[in-house]
């Protein structure tokens, strides 16, 4: 039994964070808010190996799993990277490996290039919301219980603007009718651990961006005088932080551990990952809640940055199954019959 | 990382496993179960008679290197031994605060002599302790301790007046590790010692308090010249803040995995409330539940993490001691929840004269939680001042 991560991954994290911390500035995040140009930033992340870190080793990636990529995620977070990095990493090309054969030799290798983008659409929600769809020149998307390997060219998508302005998020019409069987390329285990990877990579950010909004809010009540002191002094405000630490500190746990479940393919992973993304994405909202409250009336203006970092944990947090769906998921389990109970099923 | 155990793991857990089902039996049955959090009052006798019984199968104190007369078993065998044991329903362990108080502290701080004479009445089961921190003007504030502490020369013994409050099991126990003021112009945590008193003497008065519960599991405890040997503190006068709070860090320690499996027992005992009465279909109470199942999972895997070192992955610093107060929130969630799910039943005593149910203890026992051993707010103040750097705030 052991939860530590190794040297190396703790060093492929760090030097990644020194990156993205440089490179990815609220001012760059706004930007591209605005311009909605990353062609330049999906081009330094691919430099660095990030775009094709889970691609394997024979498709010209770093075949890194899930347990390496977990920390790299929260940073993602931190940062708020306008980009779907956490998509392609996770989500993608994960799915392509799930579907093997001449659809993963062809499309692999490019994701690790940096030439091309895959989207995958899947998830509870309705409507089915598919990131970055327009930016793809292959869509994974499911349709009737499979997933279907669609041209982004034969389809119509429709921008739904999102309140997180990096997040780009498209309707896809045209699928349904031409739905030719041919382009179905995987079924219900491919589409469920889809579904596990996106729900894993929200928790990992989700705990960035909780950390972000912490660090912001303890930096702002340090140096904010009211009463003659810094109303970081207070005790009301110290207990609003000291409440984020700890749910954001106990969050950390179960989405590392989620993230080994996927890599080992362990029986319960779906259910970790359930756990992973309640605690995180709980952690988050508290983070944003307590926050703004921390920041009196500047935490509810444009100008200053925490609302780049709320808007994406509040996303985040209905993306790839919701509250609801997570909890239900593991209700239903603790109330099977068979559900073992007792103290030696808590692991 | 490596989330499993390995086969010698798996072994042990047969071994503890098989003993259990072997010994917790005929007059023990009646204890399975028994002596948790809420009902430490029961069957005192029978559970100190059963810690000699785990004593003699060598499953006390395993986690104390061998040399102390413990296994050195390692933290994945102690999660284990936890496990097995929640599972067969061992009695609340009448020799804990001796087990994971007294004996690290001892281990850590004591003297040869004072471990030779005391580790082997807690590692056999027939010594007991209580700790006696808590007075009437030291809560919250426990470096406010009045209790005095005089060495007196002509009998080379170190005399000891004053009084200790909501002293656990003071009642049942033959020792208590006690902080006094040995420097009488001392104040705040300068001028401490610790001492290691025998309970059995004519110098100290044990009068319980009757708590909510109907049941008094804590007392007052009145020390008139009470005596202990010149040996008999645990470092130099002085010293007693420092050991004092290094004994807090092993309460944090390994002694919280038993407590998250009597939690998972009580979990269970709603799950099966709740479907034995219909509350399981109820949405709001399988989303509780839900949620109080993920709740316990955090605070198993975050033991978990931080019992295998948590290296420098970016976490708060273990003295943060986050871990209180999450569990105590949890655990009082969790008794509201018992009820509720109860319903119309939840109010009614299980027997005349204030006989409760274990759910019932369980809701009225876990509204301490977030007291005892450092309020909820105290540990606030802590996890911001210390570990997030916030601004101090002035102290009287
Ligand atoms: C069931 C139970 C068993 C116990 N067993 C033992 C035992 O075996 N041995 C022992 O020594 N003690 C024991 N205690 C005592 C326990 O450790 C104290 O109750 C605890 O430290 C709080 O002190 P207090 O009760 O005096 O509360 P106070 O310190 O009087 O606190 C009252 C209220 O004021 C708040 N408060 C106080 N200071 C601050 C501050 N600086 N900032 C913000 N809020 C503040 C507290 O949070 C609380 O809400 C036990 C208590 C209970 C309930």
């Amino acid at each position: 039994m052991d939860f530590n991560f190794t040297q190396d991954q703790l060093l492929f994290r760090d030097s990644a964070r020194d990156f993205l911390r440089g490179e990815i500035t609220p001012e760059r995040v706004r930007a591209l808010w605005e311009s909605g140009h990353d062609e330049s930033l999906w081009g330094q992340l691919t430099e660095l190996g990030l775009v094709g870190i889970t691609v394997p080793e024979e498709h010209g990636g770093l075949g890194m799993s899930e347990v390496d990529f977990v920390l790299l995620a929260e940073e993602c977070g931190y940062v708020a990277l306008p980009a779907p990095l956490v998509h392609t990493a996770l989500v993608a090309a994960p799915a392509l490996v799930d579907i093997g054969g001449e659809l993963a030799a062809s499309w692999l290798p490019r994701i690790a290039g940096g030439e091309a983008r895959v989207a995958v659409g899947t998830g509870p929600a309705q409507p089915l919301l598919v990131e970055d769809a327009d930016r793809a020149q292959l869509i994974l998307l499911e349709r009737a219980g499979a997933l279907h390997a669609l041209d982004p060219a034969d389809l119509t998508l429709r921008r739904n603007d999102s309140m997180d302005g990096s997040r780009r998020l498209f309707t896809v019409e045209g699928a349904d009718e031409g739905a030719d069987e041919g382009a179905a390329v995987a079924d219900a285990p491919a589409i469920a651990a889809a579904l596990n990877r996106g729900g894993l990579g929200c928790a990992a950010q989700a705990l960035g961006l909780a950390q972000r909004m912490l660090d912001l809010a303890v930096a702002y009540t340090a140096e904010r005088k009211q009463f003659g002191k810094p109303v970081g002094s207070f005790q009301a405000v110290k207990h609003h932080m000291a409440n984020v630490a700890v749910k954001l500190e106990y969050a950390r746990a179960p989405v590392y551990r989620a993230s080994w479940s996927l890599a080992k393919d362990h029986p319960d992973a779906a259910r970790h990952v359930s756990h992973a993304k309640l605690a995180a994405c709980e952690a988050a909202a508290l983070a944003a809640k307590n926050c703004i409250q921390a920041h009196g009336a500047m935490g509810y203006t444009w100008e200053v940055d925490l609302h780049l970092y709320m808007k994406k944990a509040w996303a985040l947090a209905g993306a790839w199954g919701d509250t609801g769906f997570h909890k239900q998921r593991i209700s239903n389990a603790l109330f099977e019959d068979d559900a073992p109970l007792g103290a030696g099923a808590t692991f | 990382m490596e989330l499993k155990f390995s086969p010698e793991d798996e072994h042990f857990r047969k071994e503890i496993a098989d003993w259990l089902a072997e010994h917790l039996v005929g007059e023990f049955a009646a204890i399975r179960f028994r002596g948790g959090p809420g009902d430490e009052h029961m069957y005192p006798e029978e559970r100190k008679a059963w810690e000699q019984e785990l004593a003699a199968g060598g499953w006390t104190c395993i986690g104390w290197p061998e040399a102390f007369g413990g296994r050195g078993a390692s933290i994945e065998q102690q999660v284990i031994f936890h496990e097995e044991y929640a599972r067969a329903g061992g009695p609340g362990r009448m020799g804990h605060i001796g087990e994971t108080l007294t004996g690290p502290t001892l281990i850590a701080f004591g003297s040869d002599e004072q471990r030779e004479r005391f580790l082997p009445g807690i590692r056999a089961g027939t010594r007991f302790w209580c700790q006696g921190y808590s007075e009437p003007s030291a809560g919250s504030d426990l470096a406010n301790v009045k209790t005095k502490a005089v060495f007196d020369e002509a009998s080379q013994r170190w005399l000891i007046s004053g009084q200790k409050v909501w002293t656990s099991l003071a009642h049942e126990s033959d020792h208590c590790f006690v902080i006094a003021r040995t420097d009488p112009d001392s104040v705040g945590h300068r001028g401490l010692g610790f001492f290691l008193l025998d309970m059995d003497q004519p110098g100290i008065t044990v009068r319980p308090i009757e708590q909510m519960t109907g049941t008094s599991e804590f007392n007052e405890v009145f020390f008139d010249e009470a005596h202990c040997g010149a040996g008999d503190i645990v470092g130099a006068p002085g010293d007693g803040w420092k050991v004092a709070m290094g004994l807090l860090g092993f309460e944090r320690g390994v002694s919280t995995l038993g407590q998250q499996m009597l939690f998972q027992n009580e979990l269970d005992d709603i799950i099966r409330e709740a479907k034995r009465n219909g509350a399981a279909k109820d949405p709001v109470i399988r989303q509780r539940i839900a949620d109080a199942h993920v709740g316990l999972k955090i605070m198993r895997y975050n033991s978990m993490r931080t019992l295998s070192g948590n290296a420098d992955d970016g976490s708060l610093q273990p003295e943060a001691m986050i871990y209180k107060l999450y569990w105590s929130t949890w655990h009082r969630n969790l008794g509201k929840l018992a009820m509720d799910v109860l319903g119309p039943e939840a109010e009614i005593c299980a027997a005349p004269p204030y006989e409760l149910s274990r759910l019932q203890s369980l809701f009225l026992f876990s509204r301490a939680d977030t007291i005892y051993g450092g309020t909820n707010q105290v540990q606030r103040n802590i996890i911001a001042e210390r570990a997030l750097n916030m601004p101090r705030e002035p102290r009287g």
